[in-house]
């Protein structure tokens, strides 16, 4: 028994260690798309640093300068870039 | 005990299954950043002048490599002076059409899902401008429709010239072929 819960203990860190860089260069690859989409829209952000998922393309993305934008994929599908308070 | 041994080759599985996706996509992206010569910031002119790694891009991408083969046997027999930049502008891409422009661009990884959305969005609006310019409902010429144009182009190749710079040669070169039919009524609303 200590040995199975030994055994499910390692495969539980082992994957969930494994898992850890596929699920940061996802976030780094959603971090430059939020970024590209931000510039061509034409707003002031350089890098995004972080960003929040409020939904299924809706994020709010904090950049490198302190601005937050709201990108999110509107009903007529237009991605949209909406300048948040600080 | 069986358990054990069971449990032991499910993680095993996993192991192997969780360490091998990574490679290939590193593979790639190291692969699509070894053909940077150039400097990244000058977009257009940079994409241009580099002859030398042109011949080796053939294979990276099998559809492109089909027209210009032909063409580089044709420059030998010219004269000795003039030969070397001649045959370096034919070394290019061949132009795209629109569908293959538009089918790359859905497919290459070097852009995200909301940036490709984004972009189109944008292609969306200047092909409304140029439906309403060809309509009457626009009142500009059509010299002052290149700038968006040029300016939208740009952008498709800053965001592709790093991690694509294959498709972003491609497009280059394909500028005046994309302005000629949006600037051609007949060839627009063929597209259209």
């Amino acid at each position: 028994m200590g040995i199975r819960d030994a055994i499910f203990g390692a495969l539980s860190l082992t994957t969930a260690l494994l898992a850890m860089p596929a699920l940061a260069a996802e976030d780094a690859a959603q971090r430059k798309d939020l970024a590209a989409v931000i510039a061509l829209n034409g707003q002031a952000c350089g890098e995004v640093v972080s960003y929040q998922e409020k939904g299924k393309n809706d994020f709010v993305a904090t950049c490198k300068d302190g601005n937050r934008y709201r990108v999110f994929v509107s009903a007529e599908g237009r991605v949209v870039v909406q300048k948040q308070a600080r | 005990m069986t358990r054990i041994v069971g449990g032991l080759f499910l993680f095993a599985f996993l192991l192997s299954a969780c360490a091998t996706p990574p490679a290939p996509s590193q593979a790639v992206s190291t692969a699509a950043e070894v053909p940077e010569p150039q400097a990244p910031a000058a977009v257009a002119p940079a994409a241009v002048a580099p002859a030398a790694p042109e011949p080796a891009k053939p294979p990276a991408k099998p559809t492109l490599a089909k027209v210009p083969t032909p063409v580089a046997p044709a420059a030998p027999p010219r004269e000795p002076e003039s030969a070397p930049p001649e045959a370096a502008k034919p070394a290019g891409p061949p132009p795209l059409d629109l569908k293959s422009l538009e089918q790359q661009l859905k497919e290459t990884d070097a852009i995200g899902v909301l940036t490709k959305l984004s972009l189109k969005n944008q292609v969306d609006d200047l092909l409304e401008q140029f439906r309403n310019f060809y309509a009457g409902r626009l009142k500009v010429n059509l010299a002052e429709l290149r700038g968006p144009f040029d300016m939208l182009l740009m952008k498709v190749l800053s965001l592709l010239q790093d991690k694509d710079p294959v498709l972003a040669r491609s497009i280059h070169s394909s500028r005046e072929a994309l302005w000629g039919i949006l600037a051609d009524r007949e060839k627009f609303q063929k597209l259209a």
